[in-house]
């Protein structure tokens, strides 16, 4: 057995393990970290895929930051337990099932046409740590401002308005 | 000798040495010298009894740590509350893998000459690996306050979340202008630009003062400490715990404290390199090793010293200054910096 074999099945299981934790717990904080220890398993296995720096976004933008606001948010309103377990009625739980199954047949299905992966794992992982040649960054940036510019800025555009938004309609509640 | 073995010893005796440094000769020692600083900022002896000029003291804390009675509240989260101190301090010490503390020191073994960089892992998404970092730290202070089931360190902990994600911005901001200019997101590469140009924090000055004040809050000092603020929130997060579970949030602030001011000199202030030296061989390695301590510890002084000169912040003063000044000033740092690098080609 090859250690990235290892890592990758360690990671894996600590991804699933820890997204069924939060689904399952019934405290609104403790699922809140099992989803930190979710994105930061899948971190791991975006440096095993030679992808170190959508490693870092990830948990700097998720982890650290998203799921902070998530906190502080549950914290704010002190969610216990008892306000955590809602009514759960016979149609959401029908329309749930099948939007797991929907979500569930286009992933594999997207995965079993893509086959195997472009480059083999074990190559991609020896060439990150030795080398410390930041090829990937500048070509990341070099396509977001040619081709992929303009879904780029229709991104940002998007995130600007949910921002100007969010804004509005909190001030119009308060005034 | 193999060369991926000797990779790995090498790789081991650095993470032993920089831990050891790091853990048993400084964080004790550090308590004491904010201690003695506290003193001596206020006019007063401080503590001078335990040895000579009390330098035993930090042996005596670390004692009565050990032997005090570990309280548990009944009605905390068992789990989380004895994780939370852990959380906070393993950010802290792994933070120190991407620092470069040193050049380099040449070995000879068996006829063969081995370059042992003085780098636990140069990962190409250096600066970008410390901030995933630091900004999982917060969880420590988070869940202390919540796992406690208890108001004021439950106000700690609201605090700290909001106070983090304000200044992280800023100070990632900040940072990117330093990457920007130096072309790489290693941090040796940071370095070296240094060597060839002016440090980082003359061009870049401002963006220097937003990164220095934002460690601040960042590690949770005063004049940001609103997660503790002894004097409204009685301890804040850690007003449950005791022994030592509290000496462990204690170290993790040293820890941090570390951290942030060996990542402020290396990415503002040359790192280990001296304008006009050529660190090379042997001694220059050792030497390299000197330099970066020294500038290291002017920056962990800074630090004690504006602990016990300013008073603290109230809270909304905070998020003003977080969302209001810092974050348009690194934006504006960050455009001057993509002018400088335009105008001179990028070499200025």
């Amino acid at each position: 057995m090859n250690g990235e074999l290892l890592v990758f099945a360690a990671a894996s299981a600590v991804a699933i393990v820890s997204a069924l934790a939060m689904l399952f717990q019934k405290t609104p904080v403790k699922s809140v970290l099992s989803l930190v220890v979710t994105f930061f398993a899948l971190a791991v296995l975006s440096v095993l895929l030679a992808a170190p720096f959508v490693a870092a976004l990830q948990v700097i933008v998720y982890a650290g930051a998203i799921l902070v606001l998530f906190l502080f948010v549950i914290m704010l309103l002190n969610l216990t337990q008892e306000a955590a377990e809602r009514e759960t009625r016979v149609v959401h739980r029908f329309l749930s099932a099948v939007s797991v199954l929907a979500l569930g047949g286009i992933l594999v299905g997207v995965t079993w046409r893509s086959g195997a992966p472009p480059v083999p794992v074990s190559a991609s992982l020896n060439a990150i740590p030795a080398t410390g040649v930041d090829g990937e960054i500048p070509m990341l940036g070099r396509l977001l401002f040619t081709d992929y510019l303009l879904p780029f800025e229709a991104l940002s555009v998007l995130l600007l308005l949910a921002v100007v938004g969010a804004l509005l309609l909190s001030k119009r509640r308060f005034e | 000798m193999d060369p991926l073995l000797f990779d790995a010893i090498a790789a081991i005796a650095k993470i032993l040495f920089v831990w050891a440094v790091v853990l048993a000769a400084l964080l004790p020692n550090l308590v004491l010298l904010e201690r003695r600083g506290a003193a001596l900022i206020q006019d007063r002896p401080g503590p001078n009894r335990v040895g000579p000029f009390g330098l035993f003291q930090a042996l005596a804390d670390v004692v009565k740590m050990f032997m005090k009675e570990d309280m548990v509240p009944i009605y905390a989260d068992r789990l989380l509350y004895n994780l939370a101190p852990l959380i906070m301090m393993i950010p802290a010490l792994t933070t120190f893998a991407v620092i470069p503390f040193g050049s380099q020191i040449p070995l000879t073994i068996g006829g063969v000459t081995h370059t042992i960089p003085l780098i636990i892992a140069d990962v190409n998404v250096g600066i970008l690996y410390v901030f995933a970092l630091t900004s999982l730290g917060v969880y420590g202070i988070v869940l202390a306050g919540w796992s406690s089931n208890d108001k004021f360190s439950l106000m700690g902990g609201i605090r700290s979340s909001a106070q983090i994600i304000s200044y992280e911005l800023a100070m990632g901001i900040a940072a990117t202008g330093v990457f920007l200019a130096a072309g790489s997101l290693r941090l040796p590469a940071v370095v070296e630009y240094q060597q060839t140009h002016l440090w980082n924090c003359i061009p870049q000055l401002l963006g220097c003062i937003i990164f220095v004040v934002s460690a601040f809050a960042e590690t949770n000092r005063l004049p940001f400490d609103l997660a503790e603020a002894e004097a409204e929130l009685v301890a804040g997060f850690h007003t449950e715990y005791s022994a030592f579970k509290f000496g462990m949030f204690f170290m993790g602030e040293y820890a941090n404290l570390v951290a942030a001011s060996a990542l402020i000199v290396t990415l503002y202030f040359g790192g280990w390199s001296l304008p006009g030296l050529a660190l090379t061989g042997l001694w220059g390695g050792i030497a390299s090793i000197g330099i970066f301590a020294v500038k290291t510890f002017c920056f962990i002084w800074l630090f004690i010293w504006v602990r016990w000169t300013l008073p603290r912040f109230r809270y909304d003063q905070l998020m003003a200054l977080g969302w209001k000044a810092f974050l348009p000033l690194s934006l504006l740092n960050l455009l001057w910096t993509g002018w400088l690098v335009l105008a001179g080609g990028g070499k200025f």
